[in-house]
């Protein structure tokens, strides 16, 4: 199983190498928990059955001052396991965004892009934008872009609605957008362009209120039919758990409570993963 | 008088496990040189627990299977919401209270220089909401 949505922000061996990493934890990833050494995450990964974690950094220097998690902090941790897969993040309203994202995957070995138009502060629709679109496209990664609410402290929640990435999904019909969080609370526009667009996925890392099992019961059953879910969409999901700020086990366990048949349960949990990264199953 | 403190690391692997921590607790209170005293033995977590019981597997089993049987996860908690102090949500009320109602210390006493306790007393990390790294404090007072 792959979990598509992981943030390393709490490996206790970066506390001391890199000085601004516990301040971006707690001050731009807004997240209190204690910082657990690296055995943690595998362990975590373990109890949830998870194989491999998709870690991604947000270059929001520009807007934070710290990114939360750079590039290479990524690919550092990519070399110390294969169970890690590395996405990069850029600046796209920075001066040479496209070329640095094309370093971070052609020299640091990552696999896909991370924007987030709320931590990052910028409009996914804007035109500066789009040539880091057009990058991604190129370099046949996909790119994961967080839509619906956004937890972290003075970001505009206009900012993650998912249909200001119609303009961007309709030019760059080769570049997959993964829709992070399902776009909670705009569930029914993320469904719709996922619907709609052969490039649009989702994933499932939304929590925003009550447990994982009542939240996933309430949106995937109630918000929107599981029926829509097992029979058209289950082609356009993968499992994304939002660790840390939710443990993988209990997201793992919500989505198993859905009436959803093995062979669905299957593509969400790898097979729909595996084909965006172009992986095969690990040997 | 002596009183020293010891803050002790320990990585736990599941969900849920009791970890028989007495040999490290001794070999402390054997460290520290102290005779006779007390040794106060704590869990620094609210979501971990602390206990003495019979140091037999059938017995770890019973504690988690019939504390998960009093705390089920599926309750319904008033934990489970958004906690701005963490940046995460509460959902794991069940190892809180299970560490409530399991305990979090332990005091026993020292005499010529060992940790005086029932042949079948053994001092028990309690795991409730792993895996994480822990950390527990083991804090000798005497002579």
């Amino acid at each position: 199983m792959i979990d598509f949505h992981t943030h390393p922000v709490l490996i206790r061996e970066f506390v001391d190498k890199y000085p601004n990493y516990e301040r971006m934890a707690r001050r731009v990833f807004d997240i209190g928990n204690n910082f657990q050494p690296l055995e943690t995450f595998f362990l975590q990964m373990d109890v949830a059955g998870i194989e491999r974690a998709v870690l991604l950094p947000i270059d929001c220097r520009r807007a934070r001052k710290d990114a939360v998690s750079s590039n290479e902090q990524v690919a550092e941790l990519c070399r110390l396991s294969k169970r890690f897969i590395g996405f990069a993040s850029v600046d796209p309203l920075k001066k040479g965004a496209p070329r640095e994202l094309e370093s971070a995957v052609k020299k640091l070995g990552l696999k896909g892009l991370k924007l987030d138009p709320a931590l990052q502060d910028f409009r996914v629709n804007h035109r500066k934008v789009f040539p880091v679109y057009e990058a991604a496209a190129g370099l046949g990664i996909p790119l994961l872009v967080h839509t619906g609410m956004s937890w972290a402290p003075e970001t505009p929640l206009e900012r993650g609605h998912p249909l200001h990435l119609e303009e961007p999904i309709r030019q760059f019909p080769k570049l997959n957008f993964v829709l992070a969080h399902f776009g909670w609370p705009w569930v029914w526009e993320a469904t719709a362009l996922a619907l709609k667009y052969p490039n649009v996925y989702l994933d499932t890392s939304c929590l925003y209120y009550d447990s994982p099992k009542e939240f996933f019961q309430f949106v995937f059953s109630k918000q929107i039919p599981t029926t829509l879910i097992e029979r058209s969409l289950r082609n356009k999901i993968v499992f994304g758990s939002n660790y840390p700020r939710v443990e993988i086990k209990n997201m793992v366990q919500a989505l198993k409570t859905l009436a959803l048949t093995e062979g669905c349960l299957n593509k969400i949990l790898r097979e729909n993963a595996e084909r965006l990264l172009g992986l095969g199953p690990e040997k | 008088m002596i009183i020293k403190l010891e803050r002790v690391k320990l990585q736990t692997r599941k969900s849920e496990e009791a970890i028989d921590i007495t040999a490290k607790v001794d070999e402390i209170v054997k460290k520290t040189g102290v005779k006779n005293g007390l040794v106060n033995v704590l869990t620094s977590h609210t979501s971990s627990g602390l206990l003495v019981t019979e140091g037999i597997p059938c017995l770890e089993e019973d504690i988690l299977t019939h504390f998960s049987r009093l705390f089920p996860e599926d309750e319904d908690y008033h934990h489970r919401r958004y906690l701005d102090y963490d940046g995460r949500l509460g959902f794991n009320a069940d190892a809180h209270l299970k560490s409530v109602i399991g305990g979090i210390s332990c005091t026993l006493p020292i005499e010529n220089g060992k940790i005086v306790r029932g042949s079948r007393q053994t001092i028990y990390f309690m795991e409730y909401d792993g895996p994480l790294e822990r950390t527990y404090l083991v804090q000798v007072l005497g002579e």
